[in-house]
């Protein structure tokens, strides 16, 4: 229960060994995800479908780390253990906002819309569920659920009144899923710097968050800018949940799942659960993806990665809603 | 006026103006037609227990709020061993003034060790680990405030006594100077009462701190404090000895209520008895 105190000794080994555990599991998934690399007749074939894996690997990696920060700090300031970006309706945002980017500008504008998307809705979502600075939990994801019904409303309005050659599958690409047909590998580079940069930030935050979750006055007795925090850190995990959707549009339930296994696993300090979530989220995700290859064997098509974690998720957030959500809504 | 921590001493208050806490004509209102202090003034000198009392309403919490730097007063100042306290770096001052707020109900999966580490937060670095003087300072709050034996349990099972005495002890953990404790005893029983109280006398006595606490027990501020503050619509009513303060002719009014004083033969305390007309 109790782990080994923290050290920076402590705190980089941990690192080491969470960088292992990833980059076994990218490794894993790059030989032998989908058809066999040894049965393929050339080199040039096996080479051609590791850059895919690849591409995918990374792009999973760094998409489900942004998405499992952004729910863990959202969790934290929210006080609130159901809040994910997907949940809350940031993800949805963000998704209008780079399905308003494609109609405007090149695929490197779409992170920026995203960040906008996501930024937009979470300031839109925290307004209208804070009453005199308490965030009220059931008024909060029921904000979300409007949001995002209402991104999606806007999302297929704009879908239905552009040229049909232009639409793509919306339909799909809402479900959230890793495209490897069209990589941009510059796009994964940015988002992947963005998400790095942010982890590390959090790192830095990570006290602060602890405090916060005990309370808000006793954080500002202890130190803390609680407002501060809370910009910062919303427009942190707006900036990464916005850039993971113009990436691979929005994936569910990654922020809710993968924190909260960890807090089950070692505890609530969120110096432990930054790093944890940062890596942890991005093996999650290369492991789903990985899935969703795999089951390109039963079918014959890959079905997008947002479907085995709404598929997850949905019961796992039901579980916290039943056992977890008394304690939840303790935490004022 | 010259102000900040670099020099304290401003030209236009002798030193003897400058006592460890100084509140001077603090005013603080949440909307603008309701103020909630006024022009409330009093000193605190340290190593004493000072009792904040005063009807429901009367600006206790808001007052501790502001000591603690939470809330900016709307017109005067509070000065904290001469400095003002706007002018302290936020965790300058959480080294300084330990807060206890009123007893919110807490489920964060944190023990009782953890919680009380947290209170080691403003001493720890960037990342927030902490060195062996930070466990040390922790047991040692534990140990002060007798909750050793809860270290590894959740915080959520122990009842509402341990859980407040956790609360002092993670204020504790943070070494400040001065302490201050928003309705310690609100929901305790008689004897945890006691023991709150006679932890708070143990610390100004062999722990050198200085504590303020607000509560609503006049007996039981009596029988622990050194002097008592009553507040009344935002203003310091009275302030002094509690046989000074605790008068039926100053309490009366204050609460609204028809309040006899008797004196305790045992103790030689005053005894407030109310007695609200049928």
């Amino acid at each position: 229960m109790n782990p080994r105190p923290l050290t920076l000794r402590t705190y980089l080994q941990s690192i080491a060994a969470w960088t292992g555990l990833w980059a076994g599991v990218c490794f894993v998934a790059i030989l032998f995800g989908g058809e066999r690399l040894w049965a393929l007749p050339s080199g040039e074939q096996v080479r051609g479908i590791l850059a895919i894996r690849l591409y995918a690997v990374l792009t999973a990696s760094v998409v489900g780390a942004a998405l499992a920060l952004a729910g863990l700090a959202f969790q934290a300031l929210l006080r609130n253990p159901l809040a994910d970006p997907f949940v809350l309706g940031v993800s949805g945002g963000a998704a209008l906002g780079v399905i308003l980017s494609s109609l405007l500008v090149t695929v490197v504008g779409a992170p920026l819309f995203g960040f906008l998307g996501a930024l937009v809705t979470i300031g839109i979502i925290y307004a209208v569920a804070q009453r005199r600075g308490r965030i009220e939990p059931y008024t909060l994801l029921l904000t979300g659920i409007v949001v995002n019904a209402f991104c999606a409303a806007a999302i297929m309005l704009i879908n239905s009144l552009v040229d049909p050659k232009q639409r793509g599958d919306v339909a799909y690409w809402m479900m959230g899923s890793i495209n490897t047909f069209d990589p941009h590998w510059s796009l994964v580079g940015m988002v992947g710097g963005l998400t790095i940069a942010t982890g590390a930030g959090f790192a830095f935050l990570a006290k602060g968050f602890n405090l916060v979750a005990v309370g808000e006055d006793t954080a500002g007795a202890l130190g803390v800018r609680v407002e501060r925090l809370r910009l910062v850190t919303f427009v942190a995990a707006s900036l990464v949940t916005g850039a993971s959707v113009a990436l691979a549009g929005p994936i569910g339930f990654v922020g809710l799942i993968c924190p909260h296994i960890l807090r089950m696993a070692m505890g609530p300090d969120h110096r432990r659960l930054v790093p944890a979530s940062f890596f942890f989220g991005a093996t999650f995700l290369v492991l789903a993806d990985l899935a969703t290859r795999l089951l390109e064997g039963v079918g014959g098509q890959t079905p997008p990665v947002g479907v085995l974690t709404a598929m997850a998720g949905v019961p796992f957030f039901i579980y916290l809603l039943r056992v977890r959500w008394r304690r939840a809504s303790e935490i004022r | 006026m010259a102000t900040g921590i670099r020099n304290p001493v401003t030209a236009d208050l002798p030193l003897a103006a400058f006592p460890y806490l100084a509140v001077r004509g603090v005013g603080f209102a949440y909307r603008r037609d309701a103020p909630v202090l006024r022009d409330l003034s009093f000193d605190l000198e340290r190593g004493r227990l000072v009792n904040i009392l005063g009807p429901n309403g009367s600006g206790k919490s808001t007052l501790l709020r502001i000591l603690v730097g939470l809330l900016a007063p709307a017109s005067g100042e509070v000065r904290l061993g001469g400095a003002l306290l706007a002018d302290y770096p936020r965790a300058a001052l959480a080294r300084r003034v330990g807060y206890v707020p009123q007893e919110t109900a807490q489920a964060t999966g944190f023990t009782v060790l953890e919680t009380v580490l947290l209170g080691r937060s403003p001493h720890t670095g960037a990342l927030g680990f902490e060195v062996p003087g930070d466990w040390y300072a922790a047991r040692h709050a534990l140990h002060l405030t007798e909750t050793e034996q809860f270290a590894e349990r959740s915080l959520d099972e122990l009842s509402g006594g341990e859980r407040q005495r956790v609360v002092i002890a993670r204020a504790l953990a943070q070494e400040p100077e001065l302490i201050l404790l928003d309705e310690p005893t609100a929901f305790l029983d008689i004897k945890h009462q006691h023991a709150i109280y006679g932890l708070l006398r143990r610390l100004v006595r062999e722990g050198a701190k200085t504590v303020l606490c607000v509560s609503h027990d006049l007996d039981l501020a009596a029988a622990y404090a050194d002097d008592l503050v009553l507040l009344d619509h935002g203003r310091v009513a009275a302030a002094g000895k509690p046989e000074d303060v605790l008068r039926a002719e100053i309490l009366s009014p204050v609460y609204e209520t028809p309040i006899e004083v008797r004196k305790d033969k045992a103790t030689g305390r005053p005894l407030v008895l109310p007695r609200p007309q049928a």
